[in-house]
């Protein structure tokens, strides 16, 4: 009676545990904007939800070849579903045109948190280019300079001339 | 044991019942995605759902075949995500006048009638 017992109450803590992620992905499914955060979400369901719903079952059902079977859809559920999520990723990064203006980095860069290899190699190759084009108006100026005492001796050449 | 097949059905009705729910709000997702993956991956999490519903009511009637139903239908909504993935890939392409799977046909055939052109000039 007392083993009875423990045995509902360990499978239906694991059906509801399955239920609360399942939840969870349907929550995170209609909460996310985007179709790649979206299939995170959506992948906790595929995986934790079903594993921890067929483990309720099995372990309600007591271990036979029915909970075998459903050891199976689990097995096959987490080799099929990786496989359908590069599917669906790769379908939304070859049709979404938008997908390269997802400015996360760059958002967390201006909030000066974190910063990528990437962006760090950006930057230092920015700071470069501005410190050439400064070095070439560093140029221009002293050129602009010479030119301009030249033009002055010219002055002073012109004036002695007059004089 | 009367009181706990009373609470194990009652458990099993409860979870379908919210599985029931949760699969109307997903099938609303899949009606307002804005793109077309979005749609794709409401179908793909209603079909998973429905395969635990399966699992469920196949514990709940106690019928062992439903389990081998529950199998399939993972099967078949699989092969249904990538066949839905490709023909969407393909319509795109299509639209965009890109031919990215005709392309390696077209330089098969333009292979071929080199070869030939050349098969004709030796003799």
């Amino acid at each position: 009676m007392v083993l009875a017992w423990m045995r509902f109450v360990a499978a239906a803590g694991l059906l509801l545990l399955g239920l609360v992620f399942e939840v969870l992905a349907v929550f995170g499914v209609n909460r996310f904007r985007r179709a790649l955060n979206r299939m995170h979400a959506a992948a906790m369901g595929d995986t934790l939800g079903i594993l921890f719903v067929m483990l309720g079952l099995m372990v309600f059902r007591g271990f036979s070849l029915d909970a075998l079977k459903l050891f199976l859809v689990v097995a096959f559920f987490w080799i099929a579903s990786p496989v359908s999520g590069h599917m669906i990723s790769r379908l939304e990064a070859m049709t979404d045109e938008d997908l390269g203006e997802i400015l996360v980095m760059d958002k967390m860069l201006e909030a000066g948190e974190q910063e990528t290899r990437v962006q760090k190699v950006k930057a230092q190759e920015a700071k470069g280019q501005k410190a050439e084009g400064q070095a070439a108006k560093v140029q221009k100026a002293e050129g602009q300079a010479a030119k301009v005492q030249k033009a002055e001796g010219q002055a002073a050449k012109v004036q002695e001339a007059k004089a | 044991m009367g009181i706990l097949n009373m609470l194990g059905s009652g458990l099993l009705v409860g979870s379908m019942l919210v599985l029931a729910v949760l699969i109307i709000v997903t099938i609303v997702r899949s009606v307002l995605g804005p793109r077309i993956a979005d749609r794709i991956i409401a179908v793909n999490m209603v079909g998973t759902m429905i395969i635990m519903l399966i699992g469920i009511l196949s514990v709940y009637l106690d019928e062992n075949y439903l389990v081998d139903i529950c199998l399939l239908y993972a099967m078949v909504s699989f092969l249904g995500v990538v066949v839905l993935c490709k023909v969407y890939t393909g319509v795109y392409l299509q639209r965009k006048q890109l031919k990215a799977d005709l392309g390696a046909v077209e330089d098969n055939l333009k292979r071929q009638s080199q070869k030939n052109e050349k098969d004709v000039e030796v003799p």
